[in-house]
């Protein structure tokens, strides 16, 4: 398996939303052929990585197969939540859209067969290393 | 029973189970757009319009409106469109709506409300008030009878909080609605009630649930999959279809074009139209919106309302039903209309979600623009000053560079997403049990712009303190809440009763609310809800047979 590093934008879309102290971020596969290219993309050990400190608590992916999506459930992510986080964003609704951005590793074959486009691919996760 | 106009469509010809609802959302929370309900009402047919308007904060936030004046505690927009066109609307069209724009004080918001219906003539308006979410009276009770209402993320105890509790209510569920709606409502008013509940009550008269119900002297609080008629092979998958309805389009806009990862291509964001969902009694499920203006419903957008603030996708928790996700479908069957198939319902769980809110210190915030070259710098080095000056020990400072990566999680906020801002939004919130050192904050804010880095400005008018409120969820056993649910139906000419009942209840909080609730102890006394409410109104539902009484004496 060789994987490229694409933006989860071109995987997914998606919205996010408060769950008392917990962010729920909603990911739908743009095709429902996709779906398990972005189960393998987007894993709690990825998200983990992604929130760091920010995440108090556990990282939880759940399936929704009827739409091809995930749920991705971050506890205790918003410093008490809508009511008490000082953040401007106490509510966590922006993530669902900045999330997107952030780079993913497909397996290069996988996803070229399955029609994914693949322009803004790179070889590394920072999107530095450009695909020849 | 279905008077409205979109049986025009399929004609008293079509076979029950087919028969079509179709219910309006009317919008998604208490601030949204004012005038878009009124265009729904006016251009397109429907049944029912469902509008909530009640998130975790707002409770606690009309709980202290209700304390300091005994009229306010509810969502003021709701009168706010039906005073201009909205009630005519309604009334011209048949449309039955229901709300929980009641929130703290659904009594104060139902006399508002008919003297609306009372001004443009609607003189045998009837509306329901439906209370007993609140159980902030009775929480002494509850706590000395041996509920914990622990905390249900954290486990922490309600009386080891150690703070007062504000507001505390319970999310009621669909069968008062639809009792209320099987009694003759025109307009059904609640307090706190699970969001796609809203959507369930309308069905549950529609679909001849309530009225079976009646007919069978079933009790009012045992499950509402057990209201189907004989005929429903799977009652509990109908109710599940019909709580997705409610989900999808309570948020109103959200689920035809708004918030959507598609802004750039949605038509006509500025006159973005109001959803609908078109609502089988067999549970089939299609979401459209009203064609008048712009927005669009496809599956992508249906599909991100149907993941929006949800957790575990094979177990959404509703008061009537606990529902499997993970199995749903969409299809675009036309434009601007997606089916909705696959829900699967479980029983109803035996325990109420109840938001409760306690005072949490004080709270401030304030922002500044700082100016590049080297704005990270210069608003890193007018924070720095800020903190240098506050002479606090309580206080709980949040700083947020507005432009340098707020909305990336930490560490990734280098590379390709961060290229050198031309300037920032430098924005303070803070929190301290401790007012005075609130106080000095705000106090501290305006000075940077001639006492900090160069070219700072933008500060507006000092912040006043505000009450921090911190949101407790809980869960109570439902049959201690059921118990004091109750469901009163009053018509336009008792409006006076309901306003001084409205004013007896709010002064009889304000009382409890002045001397603190501490959770320690019994503090409260007095006049208890139950007999407030008594002399004023028919009272109904308590059982479904006198819904049934009810509406047969009504005719």
């Amino acid at each position: 398996m060789s994987d490229v590093w694409i933006p989860l934008s071109v995987l997914a879309h998606g919205r996010s939303g408060d769950k008392g102290d917990h962010l729920n971020i909603g990911l739908i596969a743009h095709h429902l052929e996709w779906f398990e290219l972005l189960v393998d993309a987007v894993t709690p050990a990825r998200l983990a990585a992604w929130f760091g400190p920010m995440l108090k608590g556990d990282a939880l992916v759940y399936r929704l197969n009827g739409i091809g999506a995930i749920n991705c459930m971050l506890k205790h992510a918003l410093e008490g939540g809508g009511t008490t986080s000082l953040r401007l964003d106490a509510q966590g609704k922006s993530w669902g859209q900045s999330l997107l951005r952030l780079r993913v590793p497909v397996d290069h074959r996988d996803a070229k067969s399955l029609g994914v486009p693949l322009i803004s691919a790179t070889a590394d996760e920072a999107g530095q290393v450009v695909l020849a | 029973m279905f008077e409205a106009g979109c049986l025009d469509e399929f004609g008293d010809e079509s076979p029950p189970s087919s028969r079509i609802i179709r219910i309006g959302g009317g919008g998604g929370f208490w601030g949204d757009r004012v005038d878009a309900p009124i265009k729904l009402l006016q251009e397109e047919p429907l049944d029912y319009l469902m509008f909530d308007y009640l998130s975790e904060l707002t409770m606690s936030i009309m709980a202290k409106q209700r304390a300091r004046n005994p009229t306010s505690g509810w969502a003021t927009d709701l009168t706010d469109w039906l005073s201009v066109g909205g009630m005519e609307a309604l009334h011209r069209r048949g449309v039955k709506l229901v709300t929980n724009a009641g929130g703290a004080n659904p009594e104060a918001c139902a006399a508002a409300v008919l003297e609306i219906a009372a001004s443009i003539g609607w003189t045998d308006a009837r509306l329901a008030i439906i209370t007993g979410d609140d159980i902030l009276p009775r929480i002494d009770d509850l706590l000395e009878s041996g509920q914990k209402l622990a905390h249900y993320e954290t486990g922490t105890l309600l009386q080891d909080s150690g703070r007062s509790l504000l507001s505390a209510n319970a999310y009621l569920g669909a069968g008062p609605i639809g009792a209320a709606l099987g009694a003759g409502a025109d307009i059904v008013i609640t307090g706190r009630v699970a969001d796609p509940s809203l959507l369930v009550g309308c069905m549950l008269d529609a679909a001849g649930w309530v009225e079976n119900a009646n007919e069978q002297n079933l009790e009012r609080n045992i499950p509402i999959d057990e209201w189907a008629p004989e005929s429903v092979s799977e009652p509990l998958d109908v109710l599940a279809q019909w709580t997705v309805a409610g989900h999808l389009v309570e948020c109103g806009a959200q689920v035809s074009g708004g918030n959507s990862s598609d802004w750039a291509s949605i038509p006509e964001l500025d006159k973005l139209s109001l959803p609908i969902a078109e609502v089988g009694i067999d549970g089939t499920v299609a979401i459209t919106r009203a064609m008048h203006g712009g927005g669009r419903v496809d599956r992508r957008i249906v599909a991100e309302q149907l993941v929006y603030e949800i957790s575990d996708p094979t177990a959404y928790i509703t008061p009537d039903v606990v529902i499997d996700l993970s199995e749903v479908t969409l299809t675009e069957i036309s434009t601007d209309s997606v089916e909705v198939a696959g829900a699967r319902g479980k029983p109803r769980p035996p325990e109420l979600k109840v938001s409760a809110s306690l005072e949490d210190g004080w709270f401030a915030s304030a922002s500044l623009l700082i100016p590049g070259p080297d704005a990270i710098e210069r608003a890193k080095a007018c924070d720095a000053t800020l903190r240098g000056r506050l002479d606090a020990t309580d206080l709980l400072i949040c700083s947020e560079l507005i432009g340098a990566g707020i909305t990336l999680p930490p560490g990734i906020d280098s590379d390709e997403h961060l290229v050198e801002p031309a300037e920032l939004l430098l924005r303070w919130a803070v929190v301290s049990n401790n007012r005075d050192e609130v106080i000095r904050f705000t106090r501290e804010v305006a000075p940077l712009v001639l006492t900090g880095p160069g070219g700072v400005s933008g500060y507006g008018a000092r912040g006043r303190p505000r009450r921090q409120l911190r949101h407790w969820p809980t869960l109570l056993d439902r049959t201690l809440v059921e118990s004091s649910v109750r469901c009163d139906v009053i018509g336009t000419k008792d409006v006076s009763q309901v306003r001084e009942i409205a004013h007896q209840t709010a002064a009889a909080r304000r009382g409890q609310h002045g001397r603190g609730i501490r959770l320690l102890g019994r503090l409260h006394d007095g006049l208890e809800y139950s007999q407030l409410t008594r002399p004023f109104a028919r009272r109904i539902a308590t059982r479904v047979p006198e819904v049934l009484e009810l509406r047969e004496g009504s005719r």
